[in-house]
């Protein structure tokens, strides 16, 4: 099978005007403006089949939403090749326009002073879909996001949720092969995440579509994607399944044990890493390699009732490996 | 074709929405008349009084013609284009199947058939008001070229309009300040919807017509009025549509340059 997005060297430079700082500052940069190079992306190469379902972390400014953009075609690469289901995202032909989609959670395509139900329209002849293609989808789609009660409302008196859900089926009338979604969650409660989750979950099942997704919501991505790319500085610096993730970037693994008396308790210390003690439970971190001396040892100098050896949460090793690099960084 | 409709019907529906702005809008419009009605009105008290080559029925005329001209010529959504392009919206326009141009010239269209039908309206209420002496054009040839002019202030308003908003690529904290101030002075003034530019000395008034700017509603009023000669007539249509074909060719070029310079630094 041909594949969906291939991405093979890919740089992009930004230029940008620095301002020094204070009034001083304002005034010399608008008399003659300094220019600075910055590197969002620096070489990064990865492929797409179609149907997949990818999750880009990283923490802010490393670079995930430019990745869409390019994929996208709106931004055009600085250089290294680019090819999304077959065509030159930068050309933006309509053809492949009518194949893809972006939605971005900080902007809203919807009018804001119409009902939901008007821009559906519009991007029923736009999209140049026919009645029954586009009455079958909307049909498909209001249901699946159970937005049936507000389709008529004026968008702006929706609650961000509820919008979010409409923005959703705006961005899917047409069916598009390609999804990117930048962002979905961002400022929604708990409950309206889930929704949307369930929902990009359920379409990426239901319709084969491919989707990539960034979110700087780690529940996002470890909830839905099969496969991660996490992107630091500009660079790819894994990509995979999750659970490969946390074997590669954990180094050390959490042993939990229940005791059945205090003594000795203090001298625990000596097996690993305390990281949380609450009698009758010790929560220990310990080195990959030597995980099963310490288990053995545990069992052999304590009163132990009971002991589960676990991994790293993926949220603590995502974040442990943002912080390095940062420290890196700097 | 039916994508721009439908454009067209929802900018209907979009300025719809806000009932009372564009009734205030309308109201703004039709003070504005009355008083420079009234100004007119006594300055041609004496009924048989000639100025600037105007009558008291040419002058009142104009009055009113500068009311229906200024709802179909500046009545224009793409204002807001400023705004889409500093805050980034333009990106998803950028992602759909559509001609940017067409999509605007639609909206726009769709703004001025709903000024204009609000205009004809009005102008019949305040003809019945104040009752005043109206010229009707009844040549034919001047009737044809009064539409042709027309036509041209509409594209040379929309390229105008255009071209300003497109500044916003390089200068995005303008905001809507610049085509507002276009539009209060050259929108009011420079196209003779105050006073009539024949007032000017005929050196201003060469000045003027070799701008772009009296072709928005002065001098398709003047064609109207059939105060220019024939061969005048057709001088002024060429001059204002070389005006559209190099202001169009520089929204062409700026657009393309804006638009490489908002897609590789990604506002």
């Amino acid at each position: 099978m041909d594949r969906a997005i291939v991405v093979d060297h890919l740089i992009k430079n930004f230029e940008a005007n620095v301002k020094k700082q204070g009034l001083t500052g304002s005034f010399s940069s608008l008399l003659k403006p300094e220019k600075k190079i910055i590197r969002a992306l620096k070489n990064i190469s990865f492929s797409v089949q179609p149907g997949e379902l990818i999750g880009f972390i990283g923490p802010n400014g490393a670079g995930k939403t430019t990745t869409l953009k390019v994929l996208s075609g709106l931004l055009y690469p600085t250089s290294g090749f680019i090819q999304v289901l077959n065509y030159d995202p930068w050309e933006r032909r309509p053809e492949f326009l009518k194949r893809i989609s972006l939605v971005m959670g900080q902007k809203r395509q919807l009018w804001w002073d119409l009902p939901a139900i008007e821009s559906f329209e519009l991007y029923k002849e736009i999209y140049e879909m026919s009645q029954h293609d586009y009455g079958k989808n909307l049909e498909e789609l209001v249901e699946l996001l159970e937005v049936r009660k507000i389709l008529n409302i004026q968008v702006r008196r929706l609650s961000l949720g509820q919008r979010m859900r409409l923005e959703l089926i705006a961005a899917l009338l047409h069916k598009p092969e390609i999804l990117f979604l930048d962002e979905p969650t961002i400022g929604l409660d708990v409950v309206a995440q889930q929704k949307i989750r369930d929902f990009i979950y359920d379409y990426n099942r239901k319709y084969n579509s491919t989707i990539l997704l960034t979110s700087h919501n780690m529940d996002d991505v470890i909830n839905l994607a099969r496969r991660v790319i996490v992107i630091d500085d500009g660079k790819i610096i894994f990509d995979g399944v999750l659970d490969e993730l946390v074997s590669q970037f954990a180094k050390e693994k959490i042993i939990k044990v229940s005791l059945s008396s205090e003594d000795n308790i203090s001298h625990i210390e000596k097996i690993g890493k305390v990281r949380k003690i609450s009698y009758p439970l010790v929560t220990l971190s310990v080195p990959r390699q030597t995980v099963a001396v310490a288990a053995a040892e545990l069992l052999q100098s304590f009163p132990v009732d009971d002991l589960t050896i676990e991994e790293t949460p993926i949220e603590e090793v995502i974040r442990t490996l943002f912080k390095g690099s940062m420290k890196y960084k700097k | 074709m039916k994508k721009y409709l439908q454009v067209l019907k929802i900018t209907f529906q979009q300025e719809l929405a806000y009932r009372v702005n564009f009734i205030m809008w309308r109201v703004r419009n039709v003070m504005q008349i009355f008083l420079i009605f009234f100004l007119w009105d006594s300055v041609y008290s004496d009924h048989t009084r000639q100025l600037f080559g105007y009558d008291r029925t040419k002058i009142l005329t104009y009055v009113f013609g500068i009311l229906v001209i200024k709802a179909i010529v500046f009545s224009s959504r793409s204002i807001e284009l400023s705004r889409i392009i500093s805050d980034g919206t333009l990106s998803l326009y950028l992602l759909k199947p559509i001609n940017f141009f067409k999509y605007w010239f639609s909206a726009d269209v769709a703004s001025k058939l709903l000024n204009m039908g609000f205009s004809i309206f009005e102008t019949i209420f305040l003809f019945l008001i104040l009752k005043p002496d109206i010229f009707f054009q009844s040549n034919p040839v001047y009737l044809l070229l009064f539409i042709v002019s027309l036509i041209i202030a509409v594209l040379l308003f929309f390229v105008l309009i255009f071209l300003i908003n497109i500044f916003s690529f390089w200068a995005p904290e303008t905001g809507w300040a610049l085509p507002f101030l276009f539009v209060v002075i050259i929108g009011d003034f420079l196209s003779g919807s105050v006073f009539p530019l024949d007032i000017f000395s005929k050196s201003a008034q060469n000045i003027f017509y070799s701008l772009p700017f009296p072709y928005l509603v002065f001098f398709p009023l003047q064609v109207y009025l059939g105060k220019l000669a024939i061969s005048t007539v057709l001088n002024g249509i060429v001059i204002s549509l070389g005006w559209l074909i190099v202001l169009w060719f520089l929204v062409k070029v700026f657009w393309e340059k804006g638009l490489k310079k908002f897609c590789s630094e990604g506002i």
